[in-house]
């Protein structure tokens, strides 16, 4: 019985000192933000004889991003992700469509993966376009690479959030090989811009 | 047999230069006659490359002993002599091959018309090869 009273009274000091916040993990969550499925995502690249841009117009499946604090309590730990089939990219042309599916290894890699790592702050959402900046992992053909990402965060009329974010990448980070097409007199550039635009809300 | 060989390899560099030099100002001045090659219809890992540039010896060689066989029925002036023989090798084998290869392929009228047309012109300067220097 006196066990159980030193063990309450530990308890309680613990909680009230923040104890399990700080060591035991970020707690609750700050915020969640629910990624509709009007968000969108394109892919932007060269090659010697022309520019192609390949959407997503439409990403087809709400998922959650969750912001936790982080331990250092400046920045903000973020978890989720998007995953997004590379076979709904679409480049305005046929052929190219399937030269990006093909490139993309889409037959043994269907998706495409964004996690949400970090952000350098809670954004403070208002209408006025705010710059943030974070950390995310891409997937992209099985192969994972961490990026810094440049975002632009603002409130739509609707009191959504909307998140632009776009980071350039090259085909090799990912070990693939751009194609080249007629022994090589037309080649694809190795350099790709990818931009999101996910329309989310807060829950 | 080295006669044919011999014009062949030299129609073979001739069209090496001509057909590719061609092709790389074709890419490099009308771009947009060559976005539909952005397709995995063609290769695109490199790895035909070597074949890819074979073509314009594979075509010559093939060229030179039809050449070597019919050059009787080919008459008239160098020029008229190689003409009628890069006509005779469209309509034959270049014609035929660009109807099955439209009709079976995702590929644009522009594209066989442009094959059609490039193949013409290969035969054409190959005749003329052969006219002078295997008449």
């Amino acid at each position: 019985m006196r066990y159980k009273n030193i063990l309450c009274i530990v308890l309680v000091l613990c909680s009230n000192t923040g104890f399990f916040t700080h060591y035991m993990g970020s707690g609750a969550a700050l915020k969640k933000w629910v990624v509709n499925e009007n968000s969108s995502l394109s892919v932007n690249g060269s090659t010697n004889i022309n520019k192609f841009s390949c959407v997503i117009p439409a990403y087809g499946r709400i998922d959650t991003i969750t912001l936790n604090k982080s331990k250092d309590e400046k920045g903000i730990v973020l978890s989720g992700s998007i995953d997004l089939k590379v076979n709904s990219f679409d480049c305005h042309n046929s052929g190219m469509t399937k030269q990006l599916q093909k490139t993309l290894n889409q037959k043994q890699f269907p998706l495409l993966h964004i996690r949400f790592l970090s952000l350098d702050r809670l954004p403070v959402i208002t209408a006025k376009p705010q710059l943030i900046t974070g950390m995310v992992d891409i997937e992209i053909a099985g192969v994972t690479k961490r990026f810094g990402i440049n975002y632009q965060i603002s409130q739509d009329a609707e009191k959504g959030i909307d998140l632009l974010g776009s980071r350039n990448l090259n085909f090799s980070d990912f070990n693939l090989i751009p194609p080249t097409k007629l022994g090589g007199m037309i080649k694809t550039k190795d350099q790709l811009t990818v931009a999101f635009n996910l329309n989310m809300k807060t829950i | 047999m080295k006669k044919i060989l011999i014009t062949g390899l030299i129609a073979g560099c001739i069209l090496f230069v001509l057909s590719y030099g061609g092709l790389f100002l074709g890419v490099r001045f009308f771009p947009k006659l060559f976005v539909a090659y952005d397709n995995p219809l063609f290769n695109s890992d490199g790895n035909r490359d070597v074949l890819f540039y074979m073509h314009a010896f594979i075509i010559s060689f093939a060229l030179s002993w039809f050449w070597d066989r019919f050059k009787v029925l080919f008459k008239g002036t160098l020029l008229m002599r190689g003409l009628e023989f890069g006509l005779v090798y469209s309509v034959i084998a270049l014609l035929p091959v660009m109807w099955i290869s439209f009709s079976s392929l995702d590929i644009t009228v522009v594209m066989v018309l442009s094959w059609f047309l490039y193949g013409l012109a290969q035969a054409i300067i190959a005749g003329l090869v052969f006219a002078k220097i295997n008449p």
